[in-house]
């Protein structure tokens, strides 16, 4: 089994539903987005459009954050999710240095918007979470939630909240290596790319641009 | 998304980079040219070894405030298959231990020397000694290498993906170590060597060929073509003049003045220590402050409408 999700960038409007989803589920302090959609500009003048295109860890399959963890803090799961065992990270950036989708944020302090938590924040706070490097975890919490029948990426409770979230359907999340899951049907069909695929790292993130 | 700077490491790092640079760099050069005891001796103890002790420390200090959970600092040893913190965290480990057992028996206090029972002396003069210095001195070479490798091996900025990251951080290492080295012999009466005035002039030079070489090389790979154009524009003054004109051809021409000028070697020597340690220093920072991550959006095709 390795998760993953695909992005259809055609379908993207660029609501930002999924960076404030993201946000809120995983109380993240100010200025720090696990999720964000940027815009972006493809093509070549004058056939030139604008686009929008949701960021995060990709969760590669080879990730490069990984092996430079000087501690053992930033672990791969057997499922292909990428996370960080806060409780052993020191702090110390390398990580973030060596992640070339930027996807990792350092929480220094406990600051919230309104000045002290809100309700929703103090039950999705982890005091853990400090002075440490975090990333997008997949939803790991939400989906390791899933019961016996229940599929992550089909049932939503179960599935990262950024794509259950998402206003348009542009973004799906599956088992990869199941032929029969909707992000393999997308693969199949639409044949997506990954970013930086020059670098061999094995992205878990697809996008169908055309 | 274009390319961006990054902004992980800064001036702590540099701090730490150029510490760890001298400390290990000193002990290294002192040793490998036995000039160890012309440098000083205090509490019994070689001097060299002493600075270096302390610039290390301190280095290690300014890397574990640096730390976002600081009091975990002993976990950075845990990984040393894979990250070059950890090796880098081992050996500075093991080169204070080795270090300081080394010098350990010529401990003097009021008179008496507490550990003279140990089998070796801080002068490396018995086979014992000599198997701790080896050690320290594999340490030490590791210590000044680390930094640079660190960039190098396995970060996503493409400006510091290169082996000429780590051999400018060694080969500066080396420069500021020999200046060191210069400077302290001149403050203890002892007449500064025709080798230590070459290997300023020639290590600076084989630095400035190494800071040449990378910046003619792979100059439009994404995120190398940003670094540079920074370099350039933001940083040209301090780079181009201080690290490269102040910080490295200015002191390889001391060191080959003073090759020559047997009388005027203290002189020269005390000029080039401040030249070359800034040199250092703002090589490393500069190094970081124009790191950028490449751009991450050239998968994306359109066809033709």
């Amino acid at each position: 089994m390795r998760w993953g999700m695909v992005v259809d960038m055609r379908k993207c409007v660029g609501c930002q539903t999924c960076t404030v989803a993201c946000h809120e589920e995983n109380a993240l302090p100010p200025n720090v987005f696990w999720r964000h959609v940027v815009d972006v500009e493809v093509g070549e003048y004058p056939d030139v459009r604008r686009t929008f295109m949701p960021m995060g860890c990709q969760h590669c399959a080879e990730p490069p954050c990984v092996p430079v963890c000087p501690t053992g803090a930033s672990q791969q799961r057997k499922d292909g999710i990428v996370f960080v065992q806060y409780d052993m990270c020191i702090g110390c950036g390398y990580c973030a240095i060596a992640c070339p989708y930027r996807a990792r944020h350092m929480v220094q302090d406990h600051t919230w918007y309104f000045g002290e938590a809100t309700p929703s924040e103090k039950q999705a706070r982890e005091p853990e979470r400090h002075g440490v490097m975090t990333k997008c975890t997949f939803c790991k919490h939400r989906v390791d939630k899933a019961p016996a029948g229940a599929t992550p990426g089909v049932d939503p409770e179960y599935t990262p909240v950024c794509v259950s979230s998402c206003i348009a359907n542009a973004m799906h999340f599956g088992d990869l290596d199941d032929p029969n899951s909707n992000v393999s049907k997308l693969r199949q069909e639409h044949e997506p790319g990954v970013l930086l695929e020059e670098l061999g790292l094995k992205p878990s993130l697809f996008y169908i641009t055309e | 998304m274009p390319a961006q700077l990054q902004h992980e490491w800064d001036l702590y790092h540099a701090t730490w980079f150029t510490l760890m640079g001298i400390g290990g760099g000193v002990f290294l050069v002192a040793r490998l040219l036995r000039i160890e005891r012309g440098l000083g001796v205090w509490l019994g103890l070689p001097v060299v070894d002493l600075v270096s002790f302390v610039a290390i420390g301190i280095g290690g200090l300014v890397l574990v405030w640096s730390l976002g959970r600081p009091l975990r600092m002993l976990r950075a040893v845990l990984k040393p298959g894979t990250s070059w913190i950890s090796r880098g965290a081992i050996a500075d480990f093991i080169f204070l231990v080795t270090g300081g057992l080394l010098i350990l028996p010529s401990l003097e206090l009021a008179g008496v020397k507490p550990f003279a029972a140990l089998p070796w002396d801080a002068w490396a003069s018995t086979g014992a000694g000599k198997a701790i210095e080896v050690v320290g001195l594999l340490a030490s070479a590791i210590v000044i290498v680390y930094a640079g490798l660190v960039l190098a091996d396995k970060a996503a900025i493409t400006f510091w993906r290169s082996w000429l990251i780590p051999a400018q951080f060694v080969l500066s290492s080396l420069t500021m170590s020999i200046a060191t080295v210069m400077v302290m012999a001149t403050l203890n009466g002892t007449p500064v060597g025709l080798l230590e005035c070459l290997l300023l002039g020639k290590v600076s030079l084989l630095l400035l060929l190494a800071i040449a070489w990378h910046l003619a090389t792979e100059r439009a790979k994404p995120g190398k073509a940003e670094s540079l154009a920074r370099l350039s524009t933001r940083y040209r003054w301090l780079y181009f003049g201080g690290v490269v004109g102040a910080g490295t051809l200015l002191p390889a021409l001391l060191g080959f003045i003073a090759a020559a000028a047997p009388s005027e070697r203290a002189a020269l020597g005390i000029a080039a220590l401040p030249l070359t340690v800034a040199g250092g220093f703002f090589l490393r920072l500069v190094t970081l402050r124009v790191g950028y991550f490449p751009p991450v959006s050239g998968m994306l095709r359109l066809r033709k409408r």
